[in-house]
């Protein structure tokens, strides 16, 4: 498509999960009642000071360890400067000078091959509030004031758009099964800027580079690079020099659209935040955040694969973590993995969406579980009698044996009775029996689903299967 | 009229246990000479109906300490829920604040009774009370003169005995140097003593609340009452002591500093008589008494206003008409709004130091000043603290001059930052602070000693300064009085 090598950067703005805000108690919430969760300290009033929400360090430091960073131990916070409406105190706090990561990477598949995503540094810092423009006038809501972010920036290591996304992709699936974040970009808990440029041989310095803001999704990061490409080297092709830029990318003109030409030198006049001390972060609580994170999805893949569970489960498990998190509820029991997955990616989930449940919120205990997997496993449930009995399984406080009980469901591997069974069908249909002795293979799948029918589909098919193989060759 | 506001707090105490007087009565009185000094202009927002609301309200509670019921004078920057507060500024003039400050919260549950916002330089930048939007308050010990400032409202206040309790806050020097134009106690606590939480910012490294009183002893029970670590100040410290503990304590053996740079020639030569008097009675009384040398404390004005100017442009910056305060109306767009308000707002001093520190933090220039600046403050800080490995306190003057006149120094920014010379040190230090009154000029106007301590020897800094206190026994009051004042 080009005849260029583009550079990519990316900085990704990720909300932390936290009950409160970093510098006040306020919650920290999304999609309540503008100004609901505000207090003065929020609002930047006169005579208000930060506090500093320890849930956001240890989040941050999580952030840094699982992303590969080095953790800073002496840090403090400085003040950015600048005037705007969403930006209460007309200073924003952040890390300029000592972000608590540095030096990390993430690492990514492109095809068959292994790719390090080099990390420059994390930083933590407090959110704008967020503004809507109604024709002449311009309405803030400072919910979002004070909501923690780290700012995850990544050196100008990324050569293409697909990268970019699997970048992306990865960085999303770990901060969100850290628990640092929901990253959620249509909720702008994450939110993408890609720095972007191109230049003709590798030889060359690096070109022009133009910044995209705010991406709505991460395959709009993957066309709003491949669109800003093209429109980089279409000018170059006719030797036309450009201004670095501050662009957006329009979903609906699929194309990036010019916000600004960047001036030289924004003076943001950093200087250390005076009201908040500066941080000494102890082994202990580097240590015990790092001891807080749950299993991360590689690792997770990897004894997925060992214990049998199939390729396409995987990856179905790795996109539900709610699943996934309980499936490792079994990791010290000789479930059969296999099984289970089955269950949980088939009629649990079938369930789960139906009734618009979280798998925590059922009644399947991990006992349960296991006695579930296993009545599967040796055929004393079939498929029918799973679904029937299912939401009962979910639902009451009952063992399994009591639902089959109270719900009459027969005893289907009681051999003696499915021997009666199989009898009477055999008996009510000759032509299939001699069907069958003439070598027509379908005639026995025919005298199956009678046989199924007659026990209302609750038998053993494997059982059922013996005893009229056994009879009909009598 | 009613004498009551001249007497000790202990004596005070005792009518209010024994029902001789009420909480009322207090509250009255000091409305009663607010009246009769009208032109004193102490106050930027008097609290008249709720202060007696609220001594009507203790009348029947129990007298829990010595300062219960008391009268107290707040300076106008520190937040007061439901009472005006506008840092002596038209940038708040309607500003009335939803919220408490922390000493706020602890004045009223030692049973103080608010009685006004006391006059100030507008957003405590200025040392004579002149930068106020409210117009320029009076020194109680001749109405021709500044009574120094920022907090020129709450000395002047003290000093003419409306109140007998102010708050003030100091950022070079602002208690200090007012309570020595005006012959009172104000103590500069220890950086992190008290908690900022509530305090208009100024520059927030530097700034500290402290009590300003007409006696060490009461000084000493105000500071009980407002130290201590709050969770809502990072910068706040723990403290558990009774700071009275050592008044009237003998002070033999006390090893004494004076910084040479604090006996220099540009200091009014009746201060440094005053001071070698009180020097003479250490050395009597078995104190040593020795001339040491500080780093850099001879740079220490250009230092603060580096750090304090750069400081004070970024915690300024959240004045912009948007949320709270004065707001430039229909403007043409944001930064028309943003340009207007603070063009209007702020008056120049303000304006003139949120010029300079903005351009001190700019690009480079925060390297080759501010950062350069904390380097040396933290070299400054360690030779106090060396100097107090082998000394209890060090003592100097607290200004170079006695009150001067209004309207003197008013448009000389250079001049007028050198008022406070001699006390930025300390703020640069975050070290404790007193001005103590030691006597008088020939034209009878309070002159003031500083006496400053190791970081958090506020005790050992009322120790001495209840015995200098004790052995002087000055009349401190103007005696400006009400109707029947001759």
């Amino acid at each position: 498509m080009s005849n260029y090598i583009p550079t990519i950067g990316i900085e990704v703005h990720v909300e932390l999960k936290t009950n409160t805000k970093i510098f006040s108690s306020s919650e920290n919430g999304y999609g309540q009642m503008a100004n609901s969760l505000t207090n003065v300290i929020d609002l930047g009033y006169p005579g208000t000071l930060p506090t500093l929400n320890e849930q956001v360090i240890k989040t941050a430091i999580k952030a840094a360890h699982v992303l590969n960073c080095k953790i800073r131990k002496k840090q403090h916070f400085d003040r950015k400067n600048y005037f705007y409406p969403d930006n209460p105190k007309n200073y924003q706090i952040t890390q300029a000078r000592s972000p608590i990561g540095y030096d990390g990477y993430v690492e990514i598949e492109i095809g068959n091959n292994k790719k390090k995503i080099e990390i420059e540094e994390i930083h933590i810092e407090e959110d704008t509030c967020k503004s809507a423009h109604r024709g002449n006038v311009s309405l803030l809501d400072f919910n979002r004031a004070g909501v923690p972010l780290i700012e995850i920036v990544s050196r100008a290591c990324i050569e293409s758009s697909e990268e970019a996304k699997l970048y992306l992709e990865k960085l999303r699936e770990l901060l969100y099964y850290s628990n640092i974040s929901d990253c959620k970009i249509e909720e702008g808990s994450m939110r993408c800027d890609a720095n972007v440029s191109i230049r003709k041989n590798i030889e060359d310095k690096l070109g022009t580079k133009c910044e995209i803001k705010n991406i709505g999704s991460i395959s709009n990061v993957g066309l709003a690079i491949e669109k800003e490409i093209e429109r980089q080297s279409k000018l170059l092709d006719k030797g036309e020099t450009f201004k670095e830029q501050t662009r957006r990318f329009d979903d609906k003109q699929n194309d990036t659209v010019l916000m600004r030409v960047k001036e030289t030198g924004n003076d943001y006049r950093y200087f250390p935040e005076p009201d908040i001390p500066y941080i000494e972060l102890s082994d202990e609580i580097i240590n015990s955040s790092i001891a807080e994170l749950p299993m991360l999805p590689d690792e997770r893949r990897k004894i997925y694969k060992e214990r049998g569970v199939s390729d396409i489960n995987i990856t179905k498990l790795i996109a539900n973590r709610s699943l996934s998190d309980y499936l490792n509820l079994f990791l010290d029991t000789k479930l059969n993995f296999k099984e289970a997955s089955n269950l949980l990616l088939g009629d649990i989930s079938a369930y789960l969406n139906k009734t618009e449940k979280d798998i925590s919120n059922t009644h399947l205990t991990k006992e349960k579980f296991i006695d579930l997997v296993k009545k599967v496993e040796d055929n004393t449930l079939t498929s029918k009698n799973l679904k029937d009995i299912l939401d009962d399984i979910l639902e009451s406080d009952k063992t399994i044996a009591e639902i089959i009980k109270e719900k009459g469901i027969s005893n289907i591997t009681d051999s003696n009775m499915l021997q009666d069974i199989v009898l009477k069908v055999i008996l009510e249909n000759p032509d299939s029996v001699k069907d069958y002795k003439a070598g027509k293979d379908r005639a026995i799948k025919y005298l199956m689903g009678q046989i199924m029918k007659e026990t209302k589909g609750s038998a053993n098919p494997k059982l059922v299967n013996q005893i009229l193989i056994n009879e009909l060759n009598k | 009229m009613n004498k009551y506001l001249d007497l000790s707090l202990q004596e005070i105490n005792n009518l209010l246990i024994n029902k001789k007087i009420t909480p009322k009565d207090l509250v009255i009185e000091s409305f009663e000479r607010i009246e009769a000094n009208k032109d004193l202009n102490g106050f930027i927002t008097l609290n008249k109906e709720a202060a007696l609301k609220r001594a009507e309200d203790l009348k029947d509670q129990e007298v829990t300490s010595l300062t219960f019921g008391i009268p107290i004078a707040i300076k106008d920057n520190i937040i007061t829920k439901n009472l005006r507060t506008t840092a002596g500024s038209k940038m708040l003039d309607n500003f009335i604040p939803i919220y408490d400050a922390d000493v706020i919260e602890r004045i009223n549950e030692a049973g103080m009774i608010i009685i006004g916002k006391a006059n100030m330089d507008e957003f405590a930048m200025g040392s004579s009370t002149q930068t106020s939007y409210y117009g320029p308050t009076k020194n109680p010990w001749d109405k021709t003169l500044v009574p120094g400032g920022s907090s020129g409202g709450s000395a002047a206040v003290v000093s003419s005995r409306i109140t007998p309790i102010a708050l003030g806050s100091d950022t070079g020097g602002s208690i200090r140097q007012p309570s020595s134009f005006c012959g009172i106690v104000g103590l500069k606590p220890t950086y992190g003593r008290v908690s900022r939480y509530g305090l208009i910012a100024f520059a927030s490294s530097l700034d500290q609340i402290g009590p300003m009183t007409r006696n060490v002893y009461e000084n000493a029970l105000v500071l009980n009452t407002i130290c201590g670590k709050s969770k809502n100040d990072l910068t706040s410290v723990e403290t558990n002591e009774d700071f009275t503990r050592l008044i009237g304590k003998d002070i033999k053996n006390m090893k004494i500093a004076i910084p040479k740079f604090y006996v220099n020639d540009t200091i009014d030569i009746e201060i440094r008589q005053e001071l070698d008097n009180i020097i003479t009675l250490l050395k009597e009384n078995n104190c040593v008494v020795d001339y040491v040398d500080i780093k850099y404390i001879d740079k220490a004005v250009p230092l603060y206003q580096i750090i304090a100017m750069g400081e004070a442009s970024s915690n300024l910056a959240r004045f912009d008409g948007i949320r709270y305060g004065y707001s430039y109306e229909n403007p043409k767009d944001i930064n028309d709004l943003y340009l207007k308000t603070r063009k209007n707002g702020f008056g120049n001093e303000v304006k003139r130091r949120i010029m300079i520190g903005s351009y001190l933090l700019s690009g480079k220039n925060a390297t080759t000043y501010y950062n350069k600046a904390l380097a040396i403050r933290d070299d400054m800080r360690n030779s106090f603290l060396d100097i107090f490995k082998n000394y209890d306190l060090i003592i100097g003057p607290t200004a170079t001059t006695k009150a001067y006149p209004l309207g003197q120094d008013l448009d000389d920014a250079v001049k007028a930052f050198m008022d406070d010379i001699l006390t930025i040190p300390v703020n640069m230090a975050g070290l404790p602070g007193m001005n103590l009154p030691i006597g008088f000029s020939k034209d009878h106007l309070p002159i003031g000693m500083q006496i400053i301590g190791a970081p958090f020897a506020e005790a050992k800094i009322y120790q001495l300064a209840s015995y200098i206190e004790k052995e002087l026994n000055l009349d401190l009051n103007p005696n400006l009085g009400g109707d029947d004042n001759e």
